[in-house]
């Protein structure tokens, strides 16, 4: 059943592959303005100095020493740890030690979490019939499961900032200084480290696969309330623990294994050029697929679910239509 | 007569190798102590490379279940100023953590507010440290005894705070004149302080840093005896040290000075006798868990060295990297400023967290390594590098930390990036993540220049001291920036101007003339200005007496057409800081020639008009990088083809990729 419901997954994902691509256009293009921003200061910056020669053609760091010293707002995020793998472990970090984005990165990620809440609906309604909605279909689903999954996504907004505002500083600043207060080794503490990660990460994935059940029981069993989706999605993971904790662990072995295979192929210091625009497209690449694996938990789970329900391919509400009312239909004619 | 002298010899080398064989049968003398008479210090030996002023015979037993020490220490002291004295003053610097209200603790909290919740933030009662003197005698030469310890007072001069016990003053019963000298007994008990600025306990590893009362410095204008401060290190005069430390046994134990002697006591634990001749200071560590490793420093032209590290078990590994960075010290500031004087010197690993990394002693200095430490990245390479070199700059020329703390930092890290430049070690960033455990190395190579030089830190607070306001004033958050990079900087940029060369002679005649003393900043300048045959007044008005900025811009690069198919080029050179330095403006021309102007930079303009055949394709401000005080860089050039548009959709690619990432990863919360 779970490798069923991992290799039906990943058919699900394969069959709408379009979605992956569409949430990738999404990512680019939400980027993009802020990119643009950051290609005007540095450019800005570097004004008709010969400096700009070095960085164009490799990297400078003491020019970037003193672009990051002058820098504002975004310009502050451009720093060496954007380059190649740095830039993943840096942003898996950034989570695991509770470090903030800068503000003006924080309205980004509001907007593409709304954006995501949004899309997600019409992502599990697909993933459920396992047939093409198109466009049409895709959209409606969204926009009629948009509010419910709003309201859960605002349960779990409320859920995580308590764990970032209380459980994290707790464990990481209070815990961690009285447990490592005394070691004179550093290994020991990283051991530590390692322990208080596995813990907070543990209850961070258990909450994951909470609001993830819950979304899935939301769209398939065409649930109203938000709060009954999440005791359904309990009820769910307190009956089939293994199930559920060996397919998540199926599916975080194969987001282990892309960063490892990222570890390798991401780019380092290029120079401009065709370096630059090959570059672009491997990280391009590497983002596909980060996002097809993020879709394919969904997709995975969505078919674990479904393959506990008397019809595997059941949804409880109908195929979706749009235009529906009345009105529109007047403009179609 | 041959024979009964042979047999003496015998017989004693005999008892000699039975007594070093069985020490463990001989008894500790932990209380023993005075060692020749008050007049056997009245004047140093003729070939005393110090005036051994203040020499101290210490004997100290570590409780390491109570983090207590219990000592007694006999100085001897002469007045080598030209001012009688009727007090004497010592430092107790770990007094700096008896209450929360001494004068280190509040500049710390000035410094960097600590974390609400970290550990600096939250000090357990048994976390404290302090010094408590419970007797102290004074013995004038050829005179009585007088127990002084009822006169005890705590002074705060520089601050007048009243909570402050770092200072410590006792009143004479006569008068010591220029060239008198007393011998002083003191007991006292020390309570450890939990792993602070580099002294201290963690765990099973102790250092001891600044951990005696040490008898302050008496000048011609009267006592020089700082509180300890937040941002400043020590001063204290030469002398010989005869220290002897009774430790658990089992225990491990470096020293500043070479181990004379080790004795097993009944009680199960050990003594161990160091000596030193002329150093300043002591310091010592010890613990069970060093791993002891040792190797030779030889060098054709240099006295040889012996080299001991006590290693971390869990850095083992990493001992040839340790050995190459403080060998590469011996050698290079050994031939660039004079040699190393004392014949052996001790690496200390220390315990993570200990707070006692990177810092210096006479003869022994800890490094500073981490777990993880990738080839490339020069860590903990340029640590040890760095507190090697301080042998010479604070070690041998024993500036005044409290007031000119730049004089030894400085100097010694303008001096620790030179010599990775010359060992042409790999230096790259590694990005540290995951609570900083986890280095990732980036083909990306730091500089000499900028980052050797400090110059990250120096750019936000170039501006927040003068380097003639005394060091213990600097504003605690920023000092470092003024002491250790701004002067690196001018160091470096002194280099270029100069030439390595003559920079080379000044350091070197610098080193000799104020070897075992204790020079001022003007004495340094002097030697600078005579060796280099130049007076260089007006540089060291810019960079030492104020703290003006420097920076030079191409503010302007115009061009017509002239007479007969030729052009006329406007070139704009503009001063945006206060500070001036001669800076060579050079314009290259399409056919290749090259304009060089030498601007003296006082002007906060200046204008170069040509009219040439070929049109100008760039314009450079200080093209061979001199002055590397100029805190903007970028703007000192400009180009007629500019590539800023390449190199800004580059990055901007790079980051906007970072970015993507940072919002998939996001959409875990959604």
């Amino acid at each position: 059943m779970i490798v069923a419901s991992w290799l039906g997954g990943w058919r699900r994902v394969w069959q709408a592959s379009g979605m992956a691509l569409g949430l990738h256009g999404l990512t680019f293009l939400l980027a993009l303005p802020f990119a643009l921003l950051v290609r005007d200061q540095i450019a800005g910056q570097l004004g008709s100095s010969l400096a700009a020669g070095a960085v164009a053609d490799g990297v400078n760091n003491d020019w970037w020493r003193e672009f990051t010293a002058q820098a504002t707002g975004l310009g502050a995020t451009f720093t060496p740890s954007i380059i190649g793998f740095a830039s993943t472990l840096d942003t898996v970090s950034r989570v695991l030690d509770a470090r903030y984005p800068p503000t003006a990165l924080m309205w980004l990620l509001g907007g593409y979490l709304t954006l995501w809440t949004f899309l997600s609906g019409g992502i599990l309604d697909r993933y459920a019939r396992q047939r093409p909605t198109h466009a049409h279909g895709f959209f409606s689903a969204s926009g009629r499961l948009f509010f419910r999954l709003a309201r859960l996504t605002a349960l779990g907004g409320l859920v995580y900032w308590l764990l970032f505002r209380y459980v994290h500083p707790w464990l990481f600043l209070d815990v961690w200084r009285d447990v490592t207060r005394g070691l004179g080794v550093e290994r020991t503490a990283f051991i530590w480290r390692l322990v208080f990660y596995l813990l907070f990460g543990i209850v961070l994935l258990k909450i994951n696969l909470v609001f993830d059940y819950a979304r899935i029981r939301l769209v398939v069993e065409d649930r109203r309330s938000a709060l009954g989706a999440l005791r359904a999605s309990l009820q769910f993971l307190w009956r089939h623990p293994l199930d559920i904790t060996a397919l998540y662990a199926l599916d975080g072995a194969g987001f282990v294994l892309l960063l490892a295979l990222w570890s390798v192929a991401a780019p380092g210091v290029y120079g401009a050029g065709l370096a630059m625009w090959l570059a672009f497209a491997a990280g391009q690449l590497y983002l596909l697929a980060r996002l097809a694996i993020k879709l394919h938990f969904l997709a995975s789970q969505t078919a674990l679910f479904q393959s506990h329900l008397a019809h595997a391919s059941y949804t409880a509400a109908p195929a979706p239509a749009w235009p529906e009312s009345p009105a529109a239909e007047l403009i179609t004619r | 007569m041959r024979r009964p002298v042979l047999l003496s010899i015998v017989i004693g080398a005999v008892l000699i190798a039975a007594a070093d064989r069985a020490g463990g049968q001989q008894q500790a003398p932990p209380a023993a102590l005075p060692r020749g008479g008050v007049q056997a210090f009245d004047q140093p030996l003729p070939d005393a490379l110090s005036p051994r002023n203040a020499s101290y015979d210490i004997a100290v037993r570590l409780d390491p279940a109570r983090k207590e020490i219990k000592g007694r220490e006999t100085i001897r002291w002469r007045n080598i100023s030209a001012a009688p004295t009727n007090e004497l003053q010592f430092h107790l610097y770990w007094n700096a953590w008896r209450n929360e209200d001494s004068t280190w603790l509040r500049e710390d909290r000035l410094r960097a507010p600590a974390p609400a919740r970290s550990r600096d933030a939250v000090r357990r009662p048994d976390e404290t440290g302090a010094s408590d003197v419970t007797s102290i005698k004074v013995t004038p030469a050829g005179g009585a005894a007088s127990d002084l310890t009822s006169t005890i007072r705590y002074l705060a001069p520089d601050d007048g705070n009243a909570a402050d016990r770092t200072v410590m003053a006792v009143t004479l019963p006569a008068a010591v004149g220029p060239g008198g000298s007393v011998q002083i007994d003191i007991e006292w008990t020390g309570r450890i302080p939990f792993a602070a600025a580099r002294t201290g306990w963690i765990a099973d590893y102790f250092f001891f840093g600044q951990w005696f009362p040490k008898i302050g410095v008496l000048e011609d204008t009267g006592w020089n005896t700082h509180q300890f401060h937040a941002a400043t290190e020590f001063y204290a005069d030469f002398g010989i040290y005869d220290v002897q430390m009774t430790v658990p046994g089992g225990y491990k134990v470096g020293a500043t000075g070479r181990e004379m002697r080790r004795v097993d006591n009944a009680d199960g634990t050990t003594t161990h006798s160091y000596h030193a001749d002329d150093v300043a200071d002591f310091g010592w560590t010890t613990s069970p868990s060093f791993v002891e490793e040792r190797r030779a420093f030889n060098h054709p032209k240099l006295p040889s060295v012996e080299m001991r590290l006590l290693l971390r078990p869990e850095h083992r590994g990493q001992e040839t990297r340790q050995f190459a960075a403080a060998a590469a010290a011996l050698e290079y500031y050994g031939q660039w400023f004079g040699a190393y004087p004392y014949g052996n010197i001790t690496i200390v690993d220390p315990a993570d967290q200990s707070n006692s990394d990177g810092m210096e002693y006479p003869m022994i200095f800890t490094g500073r390594a981490n777990w993880l430490s990738p080839a490339q990245v020069a860590t903990p390479d340029s640590t040890v590098t760095h507190e090697t070199g301080h042998q010479w700059w604070y070690g041998v020329v024993a500036t005044n930390e409290f007031e000119n703390g730049w004089m030894d930092e400085g100097f010694n890290t303008w001096a620790t990036a030179r010599v990775l430049e010359e060992t042409r070690r790999s230096n790259l960033i590694a990005v540290r993540t995951f609570g900083g455990f986890i280095p990732y190395t980036l083909n990306v190579p730091l500089s000499r220049e900028v980052d050797g030089n400090r110059m990250p830190g120096y750019r936000p607070d170039a501006k927040s001291d003068a380097q003639t306001t005394p060091t213990f004033r600097y504003w605690p958050g920023s000092a470092n920036a003024i002491t250790y990079a701004k002067t690196a900087l001018w160091m470096h940029t002194l280099e270029r101007h100069l030439g390595w060369p003559t920079m080379q002679k000044v350091m070197a005649t610098y080193f000799d003339r104020w070897k075992f003393r204790h020079p001022r900043p003007q004495d340094f300048f002097q030697v600078v200005n005579e060796v280099s045959g130049q007076d260089l007044t007006w540089f060291f008005d810019q960079v030492v007496r104020t703290s003006n900025t420097f920076d030079y811009a191409v503010q302007e690069l115009k061009q017509e057409p002239s007479s007969q198919g030729r052009t006329r080029a406007v070139v704009v050179a503009q001063r945006l800081g206060e500070a001036t330095f001669p800076v060579d403006v050079v314009t290259t021309f399409a056919d290749g020639q090259q304009a060089t102007e030498h601007w003296d930079g006082k002007d906060r303009r200046v204008v170069y008009t040509y009219d040439r055949p070929a049109r100008v394709t760039r314009v450079e401000i200080d093209p061979g990088h001199v002055l590397l005080l100029d805190l903007n860089r970028t703007n000192n050039s400009r180009t007629t083809q500019p590539r800023a548009a390449e190199a800004a959709r580059k990055w901007s690619l790079a980051w906007m990729v970072w970015l993507q990432e940072l919002m998939i990863t996001s959409g875990i919360f959604g």
